[in-house]
């Protein structure tokens, strides 16, 4: 029997190649982005700490969007693009 | 499972019965645990079939980004077992949730309980008997039961919802297999809700918001329509809510007795609206130190010793449904969403 798929879709992303340059996570600025649930910022604290054992520090920055259920504003994306090379982002609860 | 299954429109299988095509549809994660109708490419044309001439694309269907086809659209109209007729209704349904402030995505991958509320207005109610008396959200109606599912399985085939995976919800909740209603217009003193929204009364209109299950109000005693408010602010002033941090809107059905005390007692929608916006704020005695820190740290200060439930009156949206007795029914959103109506094609 024939049946359709009630999965079936066509993907809405474009196939074009993305070039990505690896990131080199024992030098390169890196953006610790919170979902502004509570603990997020502790947890990403505790991460930059950690690092601090093995890297310097000053270029690990916080950001945050307001509102875990929204996506990121256009803003916070832009910044994460223009001034960093690697993210972390604080998803869970 | 099949490696490439979700790659094709239409499937080549071997013949098989019901219920072996159930196993199949769970093995390939198509099910929400109750049995599916088989979706042959011979129903899903009768479904298409009456969606022609509504050619307005399809946007992509967050989490998953896929654009799906008609075809496979009715295919879980088909599965959750709605009649061809009822298959507009369900494709207005998924153009509301794919508003982009409906917030798809975030609604489908939070943590929160919300699923599709979705509420009928205009003829085609009594069209396709969509139950808006009583018992309105519970069983028994074919259109109801499954208009909702045929969402509810859209969000987890098209979607990619899957429970526990891109779905993570903690605890869920009833409505995520239906939750589908018209509103009760014929007894409902005020303009229908579509209406209040700028649609003509001829219109059919599907409303959606990513809501909970309905909070019931039950107030026997009151015998004004201030007393009853009185009862529906306290219902609804809960410090649990997540509108009371993520700011959105809530549905409040009241019950036609409900209605006509309220419309004898001079109460108009907006009325009622600024009232129980006034009265449902949540005293700050009733919210943990620690929260209180939270909301405030992230945006969401209360006025004096009050945190409210929404942003404004505007954030309470009012309508009648349901039959006889003395209850009313308050359903909170997941917040960060909005309330979305669509007009039915045809």
């Amino acid at each position: 029997m024939r049946i359709v798929n009630p999965a079936f879709g066509v993907s809405a992303t474009s196939g074009e190649k993305v070039a990505l340059k690896p990131v080199n996570w024992t030098t390169d600025a890196i953006a610790l982005v919170s979902n502004s649930k509570p603990n997020a910022r502790e947890l990403l604290a505790g991460i930059r700490e950690k690092l601090g054992a093995t890297r310097k520090i000053d270029n690990i920055d916080f950001l945050s969007k307001n509102s875990a259920s929204q996506p990121a504003p256009k803003d916070v994306i832009e910044e994460v693009a223009a001034k960093y090379r690697g993210a972390l982002l604080a998803i869970a609860d | 499972m099949m490696k490439d299954i979700t790659e094709q429109e239409v499937i080549d299988l071997p013949d098989m019965d019901v219920e072996a095509f159930n196993e199949f549809a769970v093995e390939q994660g198509w099910s929400d645990g109750m049995p599916l109708y088989v979706p042959t490419e011979a129903k899903v044309a009768k479904f298409v079939d009456t969606v022609r001439g509504d050619n307005r694309p399809i946007p992509p269907v967050p989490p998953r980004q896929v654009v799906p086809t008609l075809q496979s659209m009715a295919a879980n109209a088909v599965m959750a077992g709605c009649k061809p007729e009822y298959f507009p209704v369900v494709t207005a349904a998924l153009r509301a949730v794919l508003d982009p402030e409906y917030n798809l995505h975030g609604s489908l991958a939070t943590t929160h309980s919300c699923a599709p509320v979705i509420m009928v207005s205009g003829p085609i109610r009594h069209q396709l008997g969509i139950n808006c008396g009583s018992n309105c959200f519970g069983q028994g109606w074919r259109p109801n039961a499954t208009i909702g599912r045929a969402l509810g399985l859209m969000l987890l085939n098209i979607a990619g919802a899957k429970p526990g995976e891109m779905d993570r919800s903690t605890q869920g909740n009833p409505a995520k297999y239906t939750f589908c209603f018209g509103e009760n217009e014929e007894e409902n003193p005020w303009p229908p809700y579509h209406v209040q929204r700028g649609f003509a009364p001829t219109d059919n209109v599907v409303t959606v918001m990513s809501g909970e299950g309905p909070h019931n109000l039950n107030d026997h005693g009151s015998t004004t329509g201030e007393g009853l408010l009185t009862t529906f602010a306290g219902g609804m002033s809960n410090p649990g809510a997540n509108t009371i941090y993520g700011k959105g809107p809530m549905l409040v059905i009241i019950g036609p007795e409900h209605a006509a005390t309220l419309k004898r007692d001079g109460f108009t929608i907006e009325t009622i609206r600024e009232e129980l916006f006034r009265r449902s704020r949540v005293h700050v005695s009733r919210i943990s130190k620690a929260n209180q820190e939270t909301y405030t740290s992230t945006g969401h200060k209360p006025d004096g010793d009050w945190f409210s439930i929404g942003r404004s009156p505007q954030d309470i949206h009012i309508t009648v449904a349901g039959g006889p007795g003395k209850h009313s029914a308050f359903i909170p959103s997941f917040g960060g969403t909005t309330v979305a109506s669509v007009r039915i094609a045809g």
